[in-house]
């Protein structure tokens, strides 16, 4: 298979079993605010250079970020609440050592905090198998400590990944993994023990690459109308799963505030649409249609296994 | 070898022959415009053999990243396993025909899908082995004429025809390619976007028909490359094809729409493609044709020439 080996067998969208959503619901819709902290001076990484665009710092990098959790944290925040949004907020871990009131603003609003990793600037792909396994026990640690929740998924930090990922998360007890964007539907991903299912996320109804490739408020909104109405449509057959992927310094800008509260009150005004957290999506899969997809798999990839 | 200033082209594999001299073409139902689409169904190896050739920064993703990336592979293949089935609804639901590039992997590995493509009455074309292992001209002849016939072999046997038409994985050639195509009888490509109408590539291995897709319209040059808003990119669909329509009224010309299901397969990227084709077919005398029905057309025409 294409995809880090052995973990997803081919299930056309056209031919598998269908989902059914708690109500009746059409779309799964989890919603990520990505509060992230981007080291000033990060450790030097031989594969990836966080702020390329000048020797470290990157004041100019660094700030653009920081603003996010000085101000358009909280600004974001407003319309959530305004909203009533359970996130699932895609949180580096250490977001919760540096700025304590950002990390009680989430909990007290209970939303899911899923890991991103302890830093953005401290990426996965250069551990060792020993140093990844300790990477989980360390974030699941830091989550109970600050929070008292249990760790449920993640998206690897900076969407860094080793082809072991999957294997070592689902040995530190996380259900779900949101780093394949290959559907519009949860999937089982192979592990060597237990169950993992990946949540699907968006790198493009996400705020960082179109605002980065100069579209603007407007083209976002319409953006994610656009993908709602699609999933919305479809849906109607058999349940699909929407991810909305914001970060504060992007989204919480003044000048972008309200296009979110227009995509807020354009996805929530539908009646058949089911708000979730990604623990929720995932254990509500698991439960329901995980042996079915997994069965069907089979049957649409039988002639290539037994050959 | 650089150009030396002299009549013509500065490579061998066709001559040079502006639009407006040629005698006029003419399709068999004589319509000003035919249209069709190619998809292609590209397949990513998430650690392709050392010494293939990818491009330097391809389509998907966010950013380069450190191999495993998972984001990257992952984008690409919602296209196989989710956007090809959006792509064949919409194309369908406006009698646009399909023409589909398989590469070698792909084939391998989905099965399924290539059964499903043949249901639905797609033509097949030869795609290389994938989009990760580029046919350059830093291989040497033996290995490229290798990967051109083992790939159409394979695509061969796994739809039971042998594929007419070819294109290469990224549009990518060497200078040889044209002639180790028309060896392994093939009888046209798809790499050449040069023109609007197909024309005659010779080869020291005999003929090929180059069927020219429209760079500037391809879902991943305009979308993914120039990052081009959707509405602009429709409305690039829309005045193009009404353009070619009407120029054809005195020289005939195709349009071939290039398609990436991971791409356009995507919900807020299908609809803008069924609002373009919703506007496309209110033309008169559309000729709805895949890839080999236009270069037979073409061929059938020149023939005698």
């Amino acid at each position: 298979m294409p995809l880090p080996p052995h973990r997803v067998d081919y299930l056309p969208m056209a031919d598998r079993p269908n989902i059914s959503w708690p109500n009746e619901a059409r779309v799964a819709l989890w919603i990520a605010p990505n509060v992230e902290h981007y080291e000033y001076l990060p450790p030097r990484d031989p594969n990836r250079n966080p702020w390329p665009r000048s020797p470290h710092p990157d004041v100019q990098g660094y700030s653009h970020r920081d603003y996010g959790n000085r101000v358009g944290f909280w600004r974001m925040l407003d319309v959530l609440d305004q909203y009533d949004v359970k996130c699932t907020a895609s949180t580096n871990l250490a977001v919760f050592d540096h700025y304590p009131d950002i990390g009680t603003a989430m909990a007290d609003r209970g939303w899911e905090i899923m890991s991103h990793g302890i830093y953005n600037t401290r990426y996965l792909s250069s551990l060792t198998e020993e140093e990844e396994r300790n990477f989980y026990l360390e974030c699941v640690e830091t989550l109970r400590r600050h929070t008292g929740q249990q760790l449920r998924g993640m998206l690897g930090p900076a969407v860094s990944n080793t082809i072991r990922t999957p294997d070592l998360m689902a040995d530190a007890g996380l259900t779900y993994h949101a780093d394949w964007l290959h559907d519009d539907q949860p999937i089982p991903i192979q592990v060597d023990n237990g169950r993992l299912v990946s949540v699907p996320y968006s790198i493009e109804l996400n705020d960082v690459p179109v605002f980065l490739h100069h579209h603007d408020t407007a083209d976002f909104v319409e953006m994610v109308k656009a993908q709602f109405d699609t999933l919305y449509e479809e849906g109607a057959s058999s349940g699909r799963v929407m991810a909305l992927a914001l970060h504060p310094y992007l989204m919480g800008m003044p000048h972008r505030i309200e296009g979110l509260e227009e995509i807020l009150e354009y996805l929530l005004g539908h009646d058949l649409v089911w708000q979730a957290t990604a623990s929720e999506i995932a254990d509500h899969f698991i439960e329901h249609h995980y042996e079915e997809f997994v069965q069907h798999s089979k049957t649409i990839n039988g002639m290539r296994n037994a050959g | 070898m650089p150009a030396d200033r002299s009549l013509g082209m500065d490579h061998p594999h066709y001559g040079y022959s502006p639009l407006p001299d040629r005698k006029p073409l003419t399709w068999p139902g004589g319509e000003p415009l035919a249209l069709g689409a190619l998809i292609l169904l590209e397949h990513y190896e998430w650690e392709p053999p050392p010494d293939a050739y990818s491009l330097r920064n391809p389509s998907g993703g966010l950013i380069k990243l450190p191999a495993p990336d998972y984001v990257h592979l992952t984008h690409r293949e919602y296209g196989h396993r989710v956007g090809i089935f959006r792509l064949l609804d919409t194309l369908e639901r406006h009698n646009v025909p399909v023409t589909v590039a398989v590469d070698q992997l792909t084939a391998m590995h989905y099965p399924w899908l290539v059964d499903h493509l043949q249901t639905r009455e797609c033509e097949l074309i030869g795609h290389g082995i994938a989009a990760s292992r580029l046919i350059t001209s830093k291989m040497t002849e033996e290995s490229e004429a290798e990967m051109i016939d083992e790939s159409l072999d394979f695509l061969e046997q796994a739809s039971g025809q042998r594929p007419q038409g070819w294109f290469s994985p990224e549009g990518v050639e060497s200078s040889r390619t044209p002639a180790l195509l028309a060896a392994a009888g093939v009888r046209y490509v798809c790499d050449w976007p040069n023109d609007e109408q197909p024309y005659k590539m010779t080869t020291p291995a005999g003929d090929l028909v180059s069927l020219p897709l429209f760079l500037e319209i391809d879902d991943e040059f305009a979308l993914w490359q120039r990052r081009a808003s959707l509405n602009s990119w429709e409305k690039m669909i829309v005045s193009a094809a009404n353009r070619l329509h009407a120029d054809g009224q005195t020289s005939a010309r195709h349009l071939m729409l290039t398609l990436r299901p991971w791409l356009t397969g995507q919900p807020f990227r299908i609809r803008v493609l069924d609002r373009a084709l919703s506007e496309i077919v209110k033309l008169q005398d559309i000729w709805a044709a895949r890839g080999r029905d236009i270069v037979e057309a073409f061929t059938d025409f020149s023939a005698g020439d």
